[in-house]
């Protein structure tokens, strides 16, 4: 019992940083645009697809590849994509800004729907086996099983997201970041450099992102290029959870909605007496988000939008 | 489609001349449908029943600027009741014309239903909260296998029939579309016109000032919600009619999400607008389809490029139907 | 028809915003509202308009309480208000930014305007005809088919304030309407608000524009800290040696009221023009 307990924390806990990596970048882009980046997904599907290349790249066989090109390559898909959300922003982001609220997500549903075909068509629908990122090992705590790959998976989300507590919190740049999350307009007049923080947002968002991405992919060993659509969904759920905008909130969401997932996995069938089955976790995490905005309506973390702090009159 | 492009209210020979090519094409279009071979027609009728989807949600997303991302639920729901009410899956043979109004019935109720708890949520939430009732209906579908067939869907739907006219053949469908997208098209544009419009918009402008005047903005959010609703499950119905087929994989969130986009493209609030967007993202992938995925690829492309060249969508809010009678018929 | 503030208080917290405020404003009179920034002014009238929630004491017009009400039943009580930042129907006409005040007398035979085309066109006419009757007595008509955002600043104020009168409202809260407006058209406000005064309608305008509040007001009520420091005709404020003591700090001449009013309403003048 306790063995089971113990596994289905680290499977959650697993699980959840790896959504915890890519509601932050949801949560960000939110903070400085509000805007919903729905291509915020692709960004973790394009993480394993660069570490892929650059692994191939760098030696002919990938299972062969050795703990220095495996960090190499991580490193360098990650910034890749870093690079390439920013781009993205310059070029289908940033000529919106100024336009209603509903235009950059749109767009940014356009860009997705490119770079989920680009990659189909440059490397093939089919789903790709994954290299793992981390030497295989099991071990056993009070009867449950941890895998190496999760202990990883949980060292490196830690120390990403702790990084980016530390430059949001301690930085320069971060001020930078927080003030025109709290109001543009504000940041503006004071004379922030407001481009270089939604640039810096757009840059750290898809980076964590992408590391998410290859971790998930190493921790299922596989990637396929539609991979980003439904964990981007529940990374968006979780950012929302948490009070979209939040930093911390992002994070709690994630974790929230992970130990909901594998929580209901395993006992709704026992609860429900078999009337339901496992395929009802996604229906239970969309209900728990439901019931936590009827009490919060603005997520767990968020700040409460009152009507005189409304700074937008539409909302669209 | 840049022909319609015309902002300039005052240039009066454009002024007749756009409604008029507008008009004409329309006219040809619908005309030269019934002759075309039946994937033609079917192609026609799925742009047909995308119209009338993009005119529903329009209500709440256009109308009274609500992000709502779960609309394929109500789709759903009338699809479903055609199927459950029309096959040997519960041994159920109603008329078209009764399920027609037991399902305008259970969309609005749903759309009640669904409103209720979430209409008090603000902007991003609500879009995220609908999506989730979306998910939650399409997940629920796949999984009472015993009522709605699972993932293999119900098949076998009745041939529908209104007094004793058969409505199966591709062309005959047609009949029945244009008729059904003709009527809403233009209840719908009344609906605008009339004061519950005027409040829409203003709650789509300013919600806060809205109730400063006296807009009990919770009642009229529902009544948008219960409309589109409406609307959305009379195009459910008609499609299994059409299909004679149902099955969960016709209502995922791509579905929602196209019809957000289409309704953005073409011209956000105005029924000219959906019907512009409608025939770019449901004909454009027609005609490429030789290209496969490349034209996904394209069509993606093309969706940013159109966002970013017109964001409030092709055709202007200014050029409604009103403009396009008052051009047509003088006054 | 007098609407009465009994012990009225917002708290946010520990801060307390609006402490005790007893008062009543009765009707025929325009009632200004005046105190230095932050002392509670704007408070008052998003507590009477519902915006604000009440934290204690009362608001009642005619016995009737209003606290606790939703902001569009209180709307639907007769009152209407004017916002300190312009908050129109930005995409709607000006036309159509008045005709949407209908909605709560109109929206139960809405269904017959869908249905029926000539009873949809008597309903138009008879909004148009009473609506366009507003605008004109802004000096609007030239902008009706306008869109509201579109317009000069100045006129966004005169629009803001057509539409709180379109349902001939019995409270009409005023939340510093000479906000950004020049010389010119303070004084085409000035002359407008003094039209409006009716024995049936209670007036209350939070304003900064002394010239305004003195010229227009029959009775004044200074706020200070949340409290309500002073209450009495324009002759008494003005005379009174608290009010000078708080509003102008170490200002002990009424001529210097005159003087800051005169240099605030210049730079707003300039401001608005560059607005517009």
């Amino acid at each position: 019992m306790l063995g089971t307990l113990i596994q289905q924390t680290v499977n959650a806990l697993t699980i959840g940083s790896i959504y915890a990596l890519i509601a932050l970048g949801y949560t960000m882009v939110y903070g400085v645009l509000r805007m919903i980046n729905f291509a915020h997904g692709e960004m973790f599907m394009l993480g394993a697809y660069a570490a892929f290349l650059a692994i191939s790249l760098m030696v002919g066989n990938i299972g062969a590849a050795g703990a220095f090109v495996l960090t190499l390559a991580f490193f360098a898909a990650v910034i890749a994509v870093g690079f390439i959300g920013v781009g993205i922003e310059r070029l289908a982001y940033k000529p919106l800004r100024n336009s209603t609220r509903l235009a950059p997500m749109l767009s940014s549903l356009g860009v997705s729907l490119s770079l989920v075909t680009g990659i189909q068509i440059l490397a093939g629908p089919q789903p790709v086996a994954f290299p793992s990122f981390f030497p295989t090992a099991r071990y056993n705590i009070f009867g449950g099983t941890i895998t190496s790959v999760q202990i990883g998976i949980l060292v490196a989300a830690f120390v990403l997201m702790f990084g980016l507590y530390t430059l949001v919190n301690r930085s320069r740049i971060g001020i930078i970041v927080r003030a025109v999350s709290e109001s543009r307009p504000t940041a503006q007049l004071l004379g922030i450099n407001v481009n270089l923080a939604i640039s810096m947002v757009f840059f750290s968002g898809p980076l964590l992102g992408a590391a998410g991405g290859i971790l998930y992919a190493s921790y299922y060993g596989i990637m396929t290029p539609t991979m980003g659509a439904v964990i981007g969904l529940k990374a968006f759920t979780a950012a929302i959870l948490g009070g979209i905008g939040s930093i911390p909130g992002a994070m709690l969401g994630a974790y929230i909605l992970a130990f909901v997932e594998v929580g209901g996995t395993a006992l709704l069938p026992v609860v429900s007496g078999g009337m339901l089955g496992t395929e009802y976790r996604d229906v239970l995490a969309f209900a728990i988000l439901i019931l936590v905005l009827l009490v919060r309506p603005a997520g767990i973390l968020g700040e409460p939008v009152s009507e005189e702090s409304m700074v937008y009159k539409r909302e669209f | 489609m840049s022909a319609i492009d015309t902002t300039t209210p005052s240039a009066s020979r454009t002024g007749r001349l756009v409604p008029f090519l507008v008009f004409a094409a329309a006219i040809a279009l619908m005309a030269v449908t019934p002759f075309l071979p039946n994937y033609y027609i079917r192609v026609v009728n799925s742009l047909l029943i995308y119209i009338l989807l993009g005119i529903g949600l329009n209500i709440v997303v256009g109308y009274a600027g609500l992000l709502d991302l779960g609309f394929v639920a109500f789709y759903a729901v009338g699809a479903y009741s055609y199927a459950l009410l029309a096959s040997p899956q519960l041994g159920l043979h109603l008329p078209l014309l009764v399920i027609l109004v037991i399902a305008a019935l259970a969309g609005m109720v749903t759309g009640i239903l669904l409103g209720i708890p979430v209409l008090k949520l603000r902007g991003d939430y609500l879009a995220i909260v609908t999506l989730g009732f979306g998910e939650i209906i399409r997940i629920i579908v796949n999984n009472v296998d015993w009522l709605t067939g699972g993932p293999q869907g119900i098949p076998r739907l009745d041939k529908a029939s209104i007094a004793g006219i058969e409505f199966a053949r591709p062309v005959e469908i047609y009949w029945l579309l244009l008729a059904i997208v003709f009527i809403t098209a233009v209840v719908v544009w009344r609906m605008e016109r009339s004061i519950l419009g005027k409040a829409w918009a203003a709650i789509r402008e300013d919600q806060d000032a809205a109730r400063g005047i006296g807009i009990n903005t919770t009642n009229a959010k529902l009544a948008a919600f219960a409309t589109s609703a409406t609307i959305g499950s009379i195009a459910g119905v008609i499609f299994a009619a059409s299909q004679r087929f149902v099955s969960p994989e016709s209502f995922t969130l791509q579905e929602s999400v196209l019809i957000v986009l289409m309704i953005v493209i073409g011209g956000i609030g105005n029924i000219l607008g959906v019907i512009a967007g409608a025939a770019i993202l449901i004909l454009l992938p027609e005609f490429l389809r030789e290209f496969a995925e490349w034209r996904i690829l394209f069509l993606g492309l093309l969706m940013v490029v159109l966002i970013i060249i017109r964001p409030a969508g092709i055709v202007p809010r200014s050029f409604g139907p009103e403009k396009l009678i008052k051009g047509l018929f003088g006054k | 028809m007098t609407l009465v503030f009994q012990d009225l208080k917002k708290q946010y917290g520990s801060l307390v915003a609006i402490d005790s405020v007893s008062t009543r404003f009765e009707p025929g009179l325009i009632h200004g509202v005046i105190g230095p920034n932050g002392a509670g002014k704007s408070t008052l009238i998003n507590m009477t308009a519902g915006s604000y929630t009440v934290s204690a004491g009362s608001i009642t017009l005619d016995g009737k309480r209003l606290d606790g009400m939703k902001k569009y039943q209180i709307a639907n009580s007769g009152i209407a208000r004017t916002y300190q930042n312009i908050r129109l129907f930005d995409q709607m006409t000006a036309l159509e930014n008045l005709e949407v005040c209908y909605y709560p007398a109109d929206v139960g035979m809405s269904w017959k305007e869908v249905l029926w085309p000539p009873y949809e066109r008597a309903r138009n006419q008879k909004r148009r005809e009473a609506c366009m009757e507003l605008l004109r007595f802004f000096d609007l008509q030239g902008y009706a088919g306008a869109e509201a955002g579109s317009l000069p600043y100045g006129r966004q104020r005169m629009l803001e304030i057509a539409r709180a009168l379109v349902m001939n409202p019995r409270v009409l809260l005023l939340d510093e309407p000479a906000a950004g407006l020049n010389h010119h058209e303070t004084a085409e406000l000035t002359a407008k608000l003094a039209e409006l005064r009716s024995p049936e309608r209670v007036m209350i305008i939070v304003e900064h524009d002394m010239d305004l509040v003195m010229t227009l007001c029959d009775r004044i009520i200074v706020m200070h800290h949340g409290k309500l420091l002073f209450q009495g005709t324009p002759a008494q404020v003005q005379a009174s040696p608290d009010v000078q003591l708080a509003y102008l700090g170490t200002a002990n001449d009424i001529d210097d009221i005159k003087a800051a009013a005169e240099a605030r309403r210049a730079q707003l003048g300039i401001r608005a023009r560059r607005r517009s």
